[in-house]
């Protein structure tokens, strides 16, 4: 077992269905022109007076970014409590409304699908759900990500149990 | 910033250009953006399923992003030069799906592309159309680590808005039935 992992939440720790509220963080103009400058320097996103004008009707914060500080919410409150063990990637990301200076998001995760990995038995696929709303309660970005994270024991593992009773049907094949 | 909407065709390909990924660079990321052991512990990242240090899928996505915009800008400065006018991009609504297909480790090299898969008129804003955008990173070695599905606006050359449109465009630069307006 991987020793740093060991104490943290694995695969069959985890239910569908649940929801986790992942705290909130507030977007400072300077956050916004410094994450411009180093992966989306497009005007819209580093000049006041050429954002005014823009669809965005104002300095927001690069798309990605909202999706950065997402992430880092997403790290501190759930990814580094269980057994992660690396993205596959994500869907469905939508940027609903722009993310504008001193706006507040909280975003909340909730658990939308769990399977075994089809190439590796001793891990599972993780799916959440993100929403992601800013202080008025707007939503401001929502997405799918698909999550690697380890299993305390493999699936075939799983399916011979060595307990030396019989458990109920279906009890020996848990997702 | 680029091509103008009625320019692009499906198919256009666009080289990005590439980019390396040190260590330093990595965890730099990954403290500020995705504190998992993976992204920002070489120690611990041994013992994990990577057998070591692996960039966080959002930076490789981020760096591909930029590299498109440096590609948009000097695409523009091309058409410049040709004595062209270039075209408008705008935001982005999302992306359909993006797959993190193998891992990103310290000293990699992504070469990044883009091709146009498609395109519409906006459905929500009119003089806009939205641009279909396959975005692929490829290493070193061949192997693609990132592929996505981008979606983009971008504006019309030769769109005139309906009179009625250009009526409403014209009240709301008034001072006061323009403030009335941008009310609702």
């Amino acid at each position: 077992m991987n020793p740093v992992t060991a104490n943290r939440r694995h695969f069959e720790d985890l239910s569908l269905g649940e929801k986790v509220a992942l705290g909130s963080t507030t977007v400072s103009r300077e956050m916004i022109i410094g994450w411009a400058r180093e992966f989306d320097p497009l005007p819209f996103h580093l000049d006041e007076a050429v954002a005014k004008q823009s669809l965005l009707g104002g300095l927001a914060a690069s798309g990605w970014q909202t999706g950065a500080l997402t992430l880092r919410l997403l790290g501190d409150g759930f990814l580094n409590h269980i057994a992660a063990a690396g993205g596959l990637g994500f869907s469905d990301l939508k940027w609903k409304k722009p993310v504008m200076v001193g706006d507040t998001i909280s975003a909340t995760a909730t658990i939308t699908g769990l399977r075994r990995s089809k190439g590796h038995p001793d891990r599972g696929v993780l799916t959440l759900d993100l929403f992601v709303v800013n202080q008025k309660g707007q939503e401001v970005m929502t997405m799918t990500i698909a999550n690697l994270i380890e299993a305390r024991a493999p699936a075939d593992e799983m399916a011979m149990p060595s307990q030396p009773y019989d458990l109920p049907r279906g009890e020996t094949h848990r997702p | 910033m680029t091509r103008w909407f009625e320019d692009l065709q499906g198919g256009d390909l666009f080289d990005l250009g590439s980019h390396s990924f040190s260590a330093p660079e990595i965890v730099a990321f990954g403290r500020l953006y995705d504190p998992q052991y993976l992204h920002v512990d070489p120690e611990a990242a041994r013992q994990g399923p990577f057998g070591g240090l692996i960039a966080s899928g959002w930076h490789t996505a981020s760096v591909g992003h930029r590299k498109m915009v440096d590609a948009l800008d000097a695409e523009a400065d091309r058409l410049r030069e040709l004595g062209e006018q270039p075209g408008v991009s705008g935001p982005s609504p999302g992306i359909n799906q993006a797959e993190f297909k193998a891992p990103v480790r310290p000293g990699d090299t992504i070469a990044y592309s883009l091709t146009v898969s498609g395109k519409r008129l906006s459905n929500s804003i009119p003089g806009w159309g939205l641009v279909f955008n396959e975005l692929s990173g490829v290493n070193q070695h061949g192997e693609q680590v990132y592929r996505a599905e981008v979606v983009g606006f971008s504006k019309l050359r030769d769109y005139v808005a309906p009179w009625h449109v250009r009526l409403l465009e014209a009240l709301v630069r008034l001072p006061f039935v323009g403030r009335l307006l941008r009310r609702q």
